[in-house]
């Protein structure tokens, strides 16, 4: 149980890097941006991956109607996504220094687990819902409106996950670094709870002869 | 169980190894081709291994290559008004032409130099000079755009220039015409005995190249035709070419070629430059113009200076010697060591190397041949180390590989001779065509050449390209000089008349190359930061037009109340932060070019409306898909009329 | 112990894995056929003596080719491969011996010089005839001496009004594109060195 409660105290420690680190990443490439511009989602606010690529972005997506991308200020989100995230990682913390005096056992490892990944779970609901709302929700007077073949507005709502494309974009969205680092911090968790369960079905004295 | 955590792990591991990297590889089979054209093509995508900077001659500007393709990349405006950037229209780069006789438009561009450091290039700037009115200027080799230029006084002919000293301490200037000096009214065939001519020594600073004429050297009445700087051991020696040691004023082809030798004459600058730091030299009043161009305020100024330090060399003994050398010696290198110094004698079918080492103990063992104008003449067997006997006619330019071989072109015979330094054989020769003149080796006059390829330049070109009339671009040709025997690739035109070129490796340049100047750093007194800055101003009949444009529109596109006699100032700022996006900017009836403004950049043209009407003015470069939209009138009223001044964009 | 080095793995894999994440795939594949492989070949009639062009002024080649008088020296030319030597911008001064100022050397002299084995000897006597300039008769009367494109010097005298370089007589001048055609009455010997 003392190993499993290492883990639990590292791994909520793991979800600090979405501080410094980008959660997500979305690349918009064309034959004219042979460096792709690219916007690096955190969860306190959207950078550019080079200094000018938001700018540059909202520029190209004018003519299409799109808004500009949100500043910080622009959305709840980035205001309350670094709060929860403290408060998940204070939490984990806590729990496994209780596991680690056994004030609680294993099972307040797994539902920290299940809490973090119904939290990440809306997280990226709320993601794509903003993207869908951001890639459809475009200004009737847009330079171009463009169609599909059976007469409906083309989306421009970027990929949650892997490559589309665009008009000449080529769009590719992946977890970023921020992202990596929770789930290796996530992954200790599940291990720490895997190995809580394994140690509470075996004798006492084999966790103490480790 | 362990073992299988590991193993997952390990896999997991190798797994991401083959995700993320597995296409990364090269394949190519290049160690086999051997052609010419493998070795001059550079595939769609791929770069070129060098840039090539030629001098553009009577265009007055400096062209960009790239080698081994020959692809010209750009012109670079130096003495030259330029409508295709709008260099020398507009108002910020309008005094960069500015001279003690006013504006010029134009002059004739010759020798590039690359800034060196340690002898060896070190891709700051490109140092060039205008011949005809002498300036001086220097290009960054970040934005590529000329950033100062400065005239030298008491020259005439500037044209044994602009070659600098190994560290960058100076950028020398050296007069072909002797003048008088100061400069009077006087008999013309009073010229023996009275026309000087001045050597500059312009000092760069280190941090930001700022030029200053330190001192200027005042020399017999000869022409000084090129020079070099010693480099190594022979550091802190300059060596310059002359002709016309006859001292004539006329009829040149005939009176300038009775001697049979004439000098080179060597240098000791750091001996002058440390008898002018204490005190040495004449202040002499001078007028010369010094124009700087601001990357952050997007403005060149132009000032006047009035005076100048002059040096009689015999006031410095043991500063200056003459080194006979052959038929008016025409080029003067000094090869990667430093040790020799090579005279081509244009008329010539030999080529005279001097030795450094036997210069000075000549010096030292006071071998003279007597003196010319109190500056001793050493005696030519003394210095004298060897002359390769080419078999051509009419040598010109030498550079260096850095494997102990020396190019040299011959303009009469029309090819270049390789031939070893030190024994002086002559290796192998390769015509070109035709008539060559200058030569180029990348670094091929420093401490480290690249001697991959050399690009002879060429003055004739008659039937290499498809005709196109009496006037044709010159022609260059690219040879492989990596083997024993050198190897012609390809044939490619320039522009203007490349007298010189300097090239290096694209290493160098291309990570410091800017993409675009940024707005947050725009210094510009008429800048307009932001859409919301854009605004109308008047002052009496001046009209202030702060523009701003990113794709597709300008802001205001609508003006009114402008009137007949106005002087109408459109101070335009490209909002793009993006690389590779620059806006133009016209409009109808305008007596000037167009301008051309970068991303991130302020640039200011003027246009005074001479008509009532509603007169449109648009972008002129193809910016983006809506650039056809890219466009705006200006409502020009009759000069009593009293329509208030009003500006507007999307209303 | 243990517990702490299988952390340590399992970090360094994982610190391992985001460097790998963050290698960016530049893929070059460089693939050049090696099949047909042009060079460039420099056939020996190139060159500007080979341009054809009917409008300009003759060159000095030219006029040599064109004088039924010159044959013996056109010959001479062809045979040392000194075409395009003649045909460039110059300035080039020729001294063109005529047919009889070649018959006048001894007997077989000239049949020797067109040998092939000779070429060099013949290129050093042509090249001693041409001068690097533009000489009007009357401006050579200014030199002592020319400097000569074999890099030996002749003497310019004046006798009588007449001009005679190195011991030839110039009968008559031609005014070419490139520079100037002296007629001579003599073949010019270089001086032995």
């Amino acid at each position: 149980m003392k190993k499993a409660s290492i883990l639990m105290i590292l791994g909520p420690l793991f979800l600090l890097g979405l501080y410094f680190l980008p959660l997500w990443n979305i690349m918009l490439g064309a034959p004219q941006y042979p460096e792709p511009l690219g916007m690096n989602i955190h969860i306190n606010g959207i950078r550019g991956v080079s200094e000018f690529d938001i700018q540059n972005i909202d520029g190209l997506n004018h003519y299409i109607g799109m808004r500009t991308l949100p500043k910080d200020e622009d959305m709840w989100e980035f205001s309350a996504f670094p709060i929860i995230v403290g408060g998940m990682v204070a939490l984990g913390v806590f729990i496994g220094l209780l596991g680690f005096f056994k004030k609680l056992n294993y099972k307040w490892f797994w539902g920290w687990f299940i809490l973090m990944s119904v939290l990440g779970a809306l997280g990226m609901y709320d993601f794509n819902a903003w993207m869908v709302d951001y890639g459809t929700n475009l200004d009737p007077n847009a330079i171009m409106k463009l169609t599909n073949l059976d007469g409906t507005p083309i989306s421009y709502k970027p990929p949650l996950l892997g490559h589309v494309k665009m008009l000449n974009f080529d769009v590719t969205s992946m977890p970023a670094s921020g992202a990596w680092f929770m789930f290796v911090g996530m992954t200790l968790i599940f291990i720490a709870g895997y190995l809580g369960w394994k140690n509470s079905k075996s004798a006492p004295f084999l966790d103490t002869a480790e | 169980m362990k073992k299988i955590r590991y193993s997952t792990l390990a896999f997991l591991g190798l797994a991401l190894v083959f995700a993320s990297c597995n296409d990364a590889g090269k394949s190519s089979n290049g160690a086999l081709s051997s052609s010419a054209a493998e070795k001059v093509y550079v595939a769609p995508g791929e770069q070129d291994e060098y840039y090539a900077f030629l001098s553009g001659g009577y265009s007055g500007n400096l062209t960009v290559y790239g080698l081994p393709s020959g692809r010209m990349f750009k012109e670079i405006p130096v003495f030259s008004q330029f409508p295709t950037s709008g260099y020398g229209y507009s108002e910020e780069t309008k005094p960069m032409l500015n001279t003690s006789f006013g504006f010029i438009p134009w002059d004739d561009l010759h020798h590039p130099d690359i800034s060196q450091t340690n002898g060896e290039l070190d891709g700051r700037w490109v140092f060039v000079n205008g011949n005809n009115t002498p300036r001086i200027a220097r290009v960054s080799l970040s934005t590529f755009e000329t950033e100062e230029i400065i005239e030298v006084p008491n020259s005439a002919g500037n044209h044994s220039s602009s070659f600098i000293t190994e560290n960058t301490e100076y950028v020398v200037a050296g007069t072909r015409f002797s003048v008088p000096v100061p400069q009077r009214d006087m008999p013309i065939n009073e010229y023996k005995g009275n026309f000087k001519g001045a050597l500059s020594f312009i000092s760069v600073a280190p941090e930001d190249g700022r030029m200053n004429l330190e001192f200027q050297v005042l020399m017999p009445g000869f022409n000084y035709d090129l020079s070099h700087p010693g480099r190594g051991k022979s550091h802190g020696w300059f060596f310059f070419s002359t002709y016309n040691t006859e001292e004539a004023n006329s009829l040149l082809e005939v009176m300038a070629s009775q001697n049979d030798k004439d000098f080179i004459a060597a240098v000791n600058w750091q001996k002058i430059e440390e008898y002018v730091k204490n005190g040495g030299g004449t202040k002499m009043p001078a007028n010369y113009a010094h124009n700087v161009y601001d990357e952050e305020s997007h403005t060149g100024i132009s000032t006047m200076k009035k005076e100048v330090i002059t040096v009689d060399p015999t006031m410095v003994p043991g500063s200056i010697y003459f080194l006979p050398t052959p038929k008016s010696p025409h080029g003067c290198d000094v090869n990667p060591t430093g040790e020799y110094i090579i005279g081509s004698g244009k008329l010539s079918a030999d080529i005279t190397v001097h030795s450094f080492d036997k210069m000075l103990a000549a010096i030292e063992g006071e071998k003279f041949d007597g003196e010319a104008y109190g500056i001793p003449v050493l005696n030519f067997e003394e210095v004298l180390a060897g002359t390769v006997k080419s078999g051509g006619l009419g040598p010109l330019h030498t550079e260096f590989d850095g494997k102990g071989n020396a190019y040299t072109t011959f303009f009469i015979s029309s090819e270049v001779v390789k031939w070893n330094v030190g024994t002086w054989e002559v290796v192998d020769r390769k015509p070109t065509y035709y008539s060559v003149g200058h030569l180029m080796i990348p670094g091929g006059n420093s401490r480290k050449p690249f001697g991959k390829y050399v690009v002879a330049m060429n003055k004739i070109t008659k039937d290499r390209y498809l005709p196109t009339g009496p006037e044709m671009e010159h022609s260059a040709q690219i040879y492989d000089i990596s083997g024993e025997k050198m190897e012609l690739l390809y044939d490619f035109p320039t522009h203007g008349e490349p007298h010189y070129a300097a090239g290096c490796p694209a290493e160098l340049l291309k990570p410091n190359s800017k993409k675009i100047y940024r707005l947050d750093e725009n210094k510009h007194k008429y800048a307009t930061l932001g859409p919301n800055d854009a605004r109308v101003e008047r002052e009496g009949n001046e009209v202030h037009i702060y523009m701003s444009t990113i794709r597709s529109h300008f802001t205001p596109d609508n003006i009114e109340g402008v009137k007949v006699g106005d002087k109408v100032y459109f101070h335009i700022t490209n909002q793009e932060q993006d690389f590779d996006v620059p806006h133009g900017f016209s409009i109808i009836g305008q007596n000037t070019s167009e301008i051309l403004v970068m991303p991130g950049q302020t640039k200011t043209s003027v246009w005074e409306p001479k008509r009532v009407g509603v007169w449109p003015f648009y972008c002129t470069d193809f910016c983006s898909a809506l650039h056809q939209e890219m466009q705006g009138y200006v409502r020009v009223s009759p000069t009593n009329s009293n329509i208030e001044l009003s500006w507007s964009v999307g209303e | 112990m243990k517990t702490t080095t299988k952390l340590g793995l399992f970090l360094g894999t994982f610190f391992l894995l985001i460097f790998l994440i963050g290698c960016k795939n530049e893929a070059k594949t460089v693939t050049r056929e090696t099949s047909s492989t042009p060079t460039t070949s420099e056939a020996k009639e190139q060159g500007q003596a080979f341009i054809e062009d009917d409008g300009s002024t003759p060159n000095v080649l030219n006029i040599a080719i064109g004088s039924p008088d010159h044959t013996t020296l056109v010959a001479a030319v062809q045979a040392a491969d000194l075409e395009n030597a003649l045909v460039n911008a110059g300035p080039l001064m020729v001294f063109a011996p005529t047919n009889k100022a070649f018959d006048a050397l001894p007997a077989g002299t000239v049949d020797d010089l067109l040998k092939p084995e000779n070429k060099e000897v013949l290129a050093n006597i042509l090249k001693y005839h041409v001068t690097p300039g533009n000489y009007s008769k009357e401006l050579i009367m200014k030199f002592k001496k020319l400097g000569q494109a074999n890099d030996q010097n002749v003497e310019v005298e004046v006798k009588d009004g007449e001009v005679y370089v190195g011991g030839a007589k110039i009968i008559a001048s031609v005014k070419a594109g490139n520079g100037i055609v002296h007629v001579v009455d003599k073949v010019m010997l270089p001086p032995a060195e």
